[in-house]
């Protein structure tokens, strides 16, 4: 489905604000037809970064190339990219309407008033909104106005769209519905969408592919259950609040930590030693129970009942939190007792060792 | 709490404070019905007439007072603050604008601007009929000279207000416009100007005001053709009689007026919005 | 500022296009205000005789300045009436600012309070000079109502025609300038704080002096710097009460322009210039300092 030509490219970008420096080289090759997800906590460089590709900051260095074109110089208002703002920034003084159309109706090369009827019409169905036309911006709801910040853009027939934590103002309920709204709508468009979110949840659910952002850098750019499955750095993993993380020294492929040591199969490449072992796959047993494979004592804290899963919480020897993920799928849910002692196992395999080996 | 003593006292106060504001304007409003044309500007009333009203307005038969220069000095002040109005707006919309970026030197360019407002009218009238007189060697007119230097004083203000404006706008659907294809300078026209339209009416009704009451300035730069305020302030050191009185009273109904009249506008359109708002959320 | 100031966005091929905005402003400025302001310095040293004047250079005229009394009185009148107005226009104006600011709970009161006070504005600047005139004379409202109480049974004179009359009648038509700023500041003032206070036994008068007052300040600055430009530029109230015993900094400039004295204005006009920049720097030193706090 995806298709293979690369729809845009950005070849070493880097932007600094003053002695901020927002991002670092990045090299980045997105296809046509594609959801990506862009995750990362604030101060990432996620928003700088949609702002760069769309033209409303300049890198300073690098290119940006749409198509083949190199659009670096090229400002915004003639690069053709939608942008989906957190805000909406629907036009206040405008209909629903007329927000749609406008686009149509000023851009550089006029368009027929029947045409721009038609088109607008269709999109503002298309996004659910039909019958709403001539309500004014202040008359409509948040996921209303979601969409027809949606429609003002995908009526210009953009060959990408950017959207800058675009569920980030709807409640929850609302945001869930939206997720799969929003890759209907694009699935039947064919357009590129690229969506910048602080929500690993989100951005796992939504993008074919992820790009993971850490400091301005790009720590990860893979699907979903690879950066689910195979973090690329101790941060990405980090991130997905999946992932207890363990440092240490690494010395040839054995890792030593506060578990002891385990020999890795193969070692992640990255700055500092750690050990990341999923929450899932991490098996509470009883102290001085018989058993194979690294461990860890802790004591049991409190669990945390999650619907599909429940979530114990416990404390190391050394203070820190080490959780564990249960999925009610596998088997009922066991108690603990809080402040007791138990065995944390898993098996070595799980285990993702990261340092430069 | 001494508050409970100090509130009513104050209350009391800032009442007799407002009477201490208005009193000339009551003793200005009861003289207007003076008799005429006899009677002066003084106590007591002779007889309560509108003597005065008339003859304001040319309904009387001629006196020895002379009846204010009303027609063509009102026309040159309406002129006037209408070119001053549209020029200090302009010029105070583009330096606003302007200062949504930093640029090098905006710091002298401000205080600048803001200088103009600090100067008293004397000093800048003078200075301009220096120009005009001894360098220039052109006439001072109230069109030229007069104009110039009422822009110097509305500019700032206009410029200020535009400021504060445009730091609270959201420049977000400004970027929105130019993402969907659409240029700069029509993104200004269509998007930025009709949001910003309010504060751009009130930086013009800040320079029409200013300007039309303006006359420390004009004393100085007009040349012999009269403003209003200049006509009047040529009452001064002559007799004065109570037709100016009855002028004064008549410009501030006539203020009065129009502020209600813009005031009832404003909350029957707040409300008819509202109203429609309500109905669309039960349809 | 908002986020706008920080990013740039070159939407034109010229990356800003801030040099053709503020240029025509600025320009403005520069053409109509400095070059004036310049040139009376310039022609306060020209030669004047009674009939021209030319542009060679001489210290005539400020000599003429400096050696006349009157002229000199003039100056000390100035700055002595714009003492006594700054310091009665603070004195009458910040109670009421403390009222409308402070004690006035409801926004809808205090701005209607405020639109009061700015209504006498719409009549006309000079016209309000004028009705002073019927107040204060000997058979003005005022002698007349207090004979009619019998507080007086003499009708006052000095109230017309002297410095008296210029002072009361500057006050009144200023002193709003006073009252808006410094309600503004107290506005702003936390009403925690003061709870705060209170909750800690402090009285209302070490309330006042310790938080409120100095919280009020920038207020009385903006205030006063207000007041000082508008009283040091003054001459139409000083023309129109005090039949010509008082001549500020202003009225010699006005007569001096009228009989063509160009220079000896200028040498007025450089003085009453040098007297409000120092004013004003003495009053921004005031506010800086505080604002940096």
């Amino acid at each position: 489905m995806t298709s293979q030509q690369p729809v845009f490219r950005l070849e070493g970008v880097s932007k600094s604000y003053g002695s901020v420096t927002a991002l670092r080289d990045i090299t980045l090759s997105v296809n046509g037809n594609e959801y990506i997800s862009v995750l990362g906590p604030s101060g990432s460089g996620k928003s700088v970064l949609l702002r760069v590709i769309a033209g409303f900051d300049v890198p300073d260095s690098g290119r940006v190339v749409l198509e083949g074109r190199d659009i670096t110089d090229v400002p915004a208002y003639e690069r053709g990219i939608g942008f989906v703002f957190q805000n909406f920034a629907l036009f206040p003084h405008l209909t629903v309407f007329e927000n749609v159309a406008f686009g149509l109706r000023n851009g550089k090369v006029p368009v027929a008033a029947p045409d721009v009827e038609q088109r607008v019409k269709d999109m503002i169905s298309l996004v659910g909104l039909a019958g709403m036309e001539g309500r004014g911006v202040h008359q409509i709801s948040g996921g209303q106005k979601q969409r027809v910040a949606l429609a003002r853009t995908l009526v210009m027939a953009p060959r990408l769209v950017l959207l800058d934590e675009p569920l980030g103002a709807l409640d929850a309920n609302l945001r869930h519905r939206m997720r799969n709204e929003l890759r209907a709508i694009r699935e039947k468009l064919g357009v590129t969408f690229m969506h910048v979110t602080g929500s690993e949840t989100e951005a796992l659910a939504m993008g074919d592919r992820v790009v993971v952002l850490d400091h301005g850098r790009i720590a990860q750019f893979a699907r979903p259950d690879q950066v689910y499955g195979q973090p690329a750095t101790p941060s990405v993993a980090h991130f997905l609040n999946r992932y207890n993380i363990f440092e240490g020294e690494l010395s040839g492929k054995r890792f030593t930590g506060p578990f002891g040591m385990i020999d890795a199969a193969s070692v992640t490449p990255a700055d500092k030693p750690a050990c990341a072992i999923r929450y899932d796959r991490m098996k509470v047993e009883e102290e001085g129970a018989p058993g194979e494979g690294p461990a860890i004592s802790a004591s049991f804290v409190a669990s945390e009942y999650l619907g599909s899963s429940v979530m114990y919480f416990f404390e190391a020897a050394d203070g820190r939190v080490i959780e564990v993920e249960h999925h009610l799928s596998l088997g009922q849910p066991q108690s603990f007792e809080p402040k007791r002692r138990y065995r944390l196992r898993w098996k070595p395999e799980d285990a993702i060792v990261f340092g430069r080996g | 709490m001494e508050s409970r003593v100090l509130k009513p006292v104050l209350a009391v106060y800032t009442l007799l404070f407002i009477l201490f504001l208005y009193a000339p304007f009551f003793v200005l409003a009861i003289l207007s019905f003076q008799s005429g044309p006899e009677g002066g500007p003084q106590f007591p009333i002779i007889e309560w007439s509108t003597y005065w009203y008339r003859h304001i307005f040319g309904m009387v038969p001629p006196s020895r007072i002379a009846p204010l220069p009303l027609g063509e000095a009102l026309f040159r002040s309406l002129t006037l603050a209408f070119m001053t109005m549209v020029t200090s707006t302009v010029l105070g919309v583009m330096s606003a604008q302007a200062f949504r970026r930093k640029f090098k030197g905006s710091g002298l360019a401000f205080y600048l601007i803001v200088l103009g407002m600090m100067v008293p009218g004397v000093l800048t009238g003078l200075g301009v009929s220096l120009l005009a007189n001894n360098i220039l060697g052109i006439e001072r007119h109230w069109w030229s000279t007069g104009f110039v230097t009422h822009v110097v004083y509305t500019f700032p203000f206009a410029f200020l207000v535009m400021l504060a404006i445009l730091n609270r706008f959201d420049a977000s659907v400004e970027e929105a416009s130019w993402s969907l294809g659409v240029s700069p300078a029509r993104t200004f026209r269509k998007v930025t100007f009709p949001l910003i339209f309010p504060g751009v009416l009130s930086a013009m009704l800040f320079a029409f005001t200013l300007s039309y009451d303006e006359f420390s300035r004009t004393l100085f730069a007009s040349g012999r053709d009269q403003t209003l305020p200049l006509a009047i302030y040529g009452t001064f050191s002559v007799e004065i009689h109570p037709n100016v009185f009855a002028f004064g009273v008549l410009t501030t109904v006539f203020s009065f007026a129009l502020l209600s009249v813009y005031a009832i506008l404003m909350t029957l359109s707040v409300r008819r919005a509202k109203k429609v708002a309500m109905q669309e959320d039960i349809a | 500022m908002s986020g706008t100031a920080v990013r740039q966005a070159p939407q034109q091929k010229s990356r800003s296009s801030a040099p053709w905005l503020i240029a025509p402003g600025v320009l403005w400025m520069l053409v109509f205000l400095v070059t004036p302001i310049l040139l009376i310095v310039y022609v306060s040293f020209w030669t004047q005789t009674t009939f021209k004047i030319e542009p060679t250079l001489t210290l005539q005229s400020w000599k003429a300045f400096f050696g006349s009394d009157t002229y000199l009185n003039s100056l000390w009148t100035t700055v002595r009436i714009w003492l006594i107005v700054l310091a009665s226009t603070f004195i009458i104006g910040y109670p009421t600012a403390l009222f409308v600011g402070l004690f006035v709970k409801n926004k809808t009161l205090s701005t209607v309070l405020l639109v009061i006070c700015v209504i006498p504005f719409w009549t006309s600047f000079l016209i309000r000079v004028l009705a002073w005139r019927p107040m204060l004379g000997k058979e003005g409202a005022i002698n007349i109502l207090l004979q009619k109480f019998g507080i007086i049974s003499q009708p006052i004179e000095a109230l017309l025609f002297t410095e008296l009359s210029v002072i009361i009648g500057m006050t009144q038509i200023y002193v709003v300038f006073m009252v808006g700023p410094i309600a503004f500041m107290l506005g702003r003032i936390d009403p925690n704080i003061i709870e705060a206070a209170r909750d800690l036994g402090a009285g209302f008068g070490r309330i006042f002096w310790k938080i409120i007052f100095p919280l009020s300040l920038p207020g009385v600055v903006v205030g006063a710097i207000f007041v000082s430009v508008m009283v040091l530029g003054e001459f139409a109230t000083a023309a129109a009460l005090s039949g010509r015993k008082v001549n500020l900094l202003g009225n010699i400039i006005v007569t001096q322009v009228g009989s063509l004295k160009w220079a000896l204005a200028s040498v007025v006009g450089v003085i009453l210039t040098i007297v409000m920049g120092l004013v004003i720097a003495g009053f921004l030193r005031i506010v800086d300092l505080k604002r940096e706090l």
